[in-house]
């Protein structure tokens, strides 16, 4: 038996790809229908991901903008929300700690402000020490921050402003039964629960009826050239009652409560609920497309093309639709999170994400494409003479 | 190309022997050939005829080795074919066979360039070097003028044209041709086949047809009947009958 002319495995499948994509652009209601599939898993997922991640942000920013390196907290603490408090002696031996730079005290404590025409809307107030004003407010859109200097003086959240009554600048409201004045207003600082309300410890502890010799978090910087770790285990050590942990330890605690115990199990399902949804239709798609050219199909074995060959016809069209859906997903996708971003919420796609979504779709469509491989491979070349 | 270089070069080109084929199991098997001995000369144009159901199709589909015999002994220029694995025979298909079919399986997608030229392809040839050889072979038969169009712009007879040029595409020795006429008018029929005869005699092809047409018999160097799975006999053509112009539409 001579050696075949057959072409290298290679070249066959360059030919397959041309044929395949051929074959996918010739078709234009299934390819539409197929990327639309695409699209919609990645917009599902995708979207149900954005907003996900900004509901985790909004849990975890306070704690990523208070510019502390090490927090130290009741023990218990899971979230960063009112709870217990420390006593003044975990504040004193934090800030004997080697390589402790500033310790300063945070009050978080529920408080409600009254509307003028009745009623009250809750907040979360926040007591931040000065001059540091670590853990003091961000994102401001009204007032300068030097304004929470000022006696009886509280920033709100600006999304909040119609729920107190129609605040500006000056406006004099009470919290917790006593006036305050609007000295600042902040963009979208806004947890799960109530919005944040900015004041200095001494208003805010005398607002919350908090003991002056107490406070919920001790807010550490540490010294240049130490590292947040090793001052996190040398506090722990003096501070064994309470939790000390690294900004990044305490956001991802934050992250694996939330995910833990609330938004993981909804989220999770609704995402996989997308990439399933993409799948089968991807998977339908691509075994109809075989089945209303079966006879082609036939016809490329009969003139010689191997199961591997058109393996590789099916890869580079489910590549395809893959890439072609994901682009255009995404697109949309982004296009959304800007038109859905709020005060409340601010969807975010991380820029991973952009690159991981791609490869799990192709490897979705690839998985899809199992469906009408096992048709192909199944297919006689026979037939072509029935 | 070279064609067939290692074959020895007085072996027939077709070497059927002692062919059956049985289809199902049990009480419902059919026996489809019944121990066929078919011998084709290398450059011969054979006529495969019989009635419908007969196993002329059958025996097609074990000659182009897209389908295996029961039992029996095949060879190809000499070559032994019954008993190679299956993952072997595409490369023989692509080395050895051009095939025409009766609904012409042209791929709806592609031009018509690009229908002939994918063989090409699969044996190697460069992307642009297949097209100018295709665009040749297109002209060879007549549609130097429609290598651009898909196979749904074009006619019967033209698209069977394009599925002459794309099995004589990559110079196979052996053309099995399955009906090739019967989706045609007289008319075209008679002219596809006596264009299949011209090119593949040029070219010193063996052809084998499978037709029940007997408008086309003359055509055939030798006819071939079979007749409930064996071969009934073998018989020279009829004299030819007025041939029509080739000014047809086909």
């Amino acid at each position: 038996m001579s050696a075949p002319r057959r072409a290298p495995l290679s070249l066959r499948l360059r030919a397959m790809s041309r044929v395949g994509l051929r074959m996918m652009l010739h078709d234009k209601a299934k390819l539409l229908g197929t990327v639309l599939g695409v699209v919609f898993a990645v917009v599902l997922a995708i979207q149900q991901l954005s907003i996900l991640f900004g509901l985790l942000d909004k849990n975890t920013m306070f704690v990523d903008h208070a510019r502390a390196d090490v927090w130290i907290a009741p023990p218990g603490t899971e979230l960063f929300q009112p709870g217990d408090t420390l006593s003044d002696s975990v504040l004193l031996r934090a800030r004997t700690t080697p390589g402790v730079a500033l310790a300063e005290p945070l009050v978080a404590a529920g408080a409600t402000v009254r509307r003028p025409e009745g009623g009250s809307e809750a907040v979360t107030l926040i007591g931040t020490a000065l001059p540091a004003r670590l853990g003091g407010p961000w994102s401001l859109v009204a007032g300068d921050v030097h304004a929470l200097d000022a006696p009886d003086t509280v920033f709100f959240e600006d999304a909040e402003r119609a729920k107190y009554g129609g605040m500006d600048l000056g406006t004099v409201r009470e919290v917790n039964g006593r006036r305050v004045r609007a000295g600042g207003f902040t963009w979208g600082l806004l947890p799960f629960g109530p919005a944040y309300a900015f004041a200095e410890i001494g208003l805010a502890r005398e607002l919350a009826r908090i003991p002056a010799d107490k406070q919920n978090f001790v807010l550490v910087t540490v010294r240049p050239g130490e590292r947040p770790e090793a001052v996190r285990d040398r506090i722990a050590a003096r501070v064994p009652e309470a939790r000390v942990l690294t900004q990044t330890d305490f956001s991802g605690a934050i992250v694996s409560a939330l995910l833990r115990e609330q938004l993981g199990v909804s989220f999770g399902t609704s995402t996989a609920f997308g990439l399933i949804i993409g799948f089968i239709i991807v998977a339908l798609s691509m075994f109809s497309s075989v089945i209303d050219n079966l006879r082609e199909f036939g016809t490329l074995k009969a003139i010689g093309c191997t199961n591997l060959d058109l393996t590789g016809l099916l890869l580079v069209q489910s590549v395809a639709y893959a890439v072609l859906g994901t682009f255009v997903g995404l697109g949309l996708v982004s296009g959304m999170t800007e038109g859905i971003r709020s005060p409340q919420l601010v969807p975010i796609v991380p820029m991973p994400l952009y690159v991981i979504t791609p490869l799990v779709m192709v490897s979705i469509c690839i998985a899809a494409a199992g469906l009408a491989l096992f048709r192909i491979r199944k297919l006689e070349p026979g037939m072509v003479f029935r | 190309m070279s064609r067939d270089a290692t074959s020895p070069p007085d072996a027939l080109a077709v070497d059927a022997r002692a062919i059956t084929k049985v289809y199902g199991e049990g009480a419902l098997a059919y026996r489809a050939l019944r121990g066929v001995d078919f011998q084709v000369a290398r450059g011969e144009f054979v006529m495969l005829a019989g009635p419908s159901g007969s196993g002329k199709t059958t025996l097609l589909s074990i000659l182009g080795c897209v389908l295996g015999a029961t039992s029996g002994e095949l060879s190809l220029f000499g070559r032994r074919v019954s008993g190679l694995p299956e993952s072997r025979l595409p490369a023989l298909r692509i080395d050895l066979i051009g095939f025409i079919f009766q609904g012409h399986n042209l791929l709806a997608s592609l031009e018509a360039r690009e229908n002939v030229a994918l063989p090409l392809q699969m044996r190697g040839v460069p992307v642009a070097r297949s097209l100018r050889e295709a665009d040749a072979l297109l002209a060879r038969v007549g549609l130097g003028d429609k290598t651009r169009s898909r196979p749904a712009e074009l006619s019967g007879g033209q698209r069977q044209r394009v599925s002459i040029a794309r099995a004589l595409a990559g110079n196979p020795p052996l053309v099995l041709a399955d009906e090739p006429t019967a989706a045609l008018d007289a008319q075209s029929g008679q002219l596809v086949t006596e264009l299949l005869r011209e090119v593949c005699r040029e070219r010193g092809d063996t052809v084998v047809v499978v037709t029940h047409d007997a408008r086309i018999f003359h055509l055939a160097d030798r006819i071939v009947h079979i007749e409930d799975g064996l071969i009934a006999g073998s018989a020279p053509p009829p004299d030819a009958p007025r041939a029509p112009t080739r000014e047809s539409h086909a």
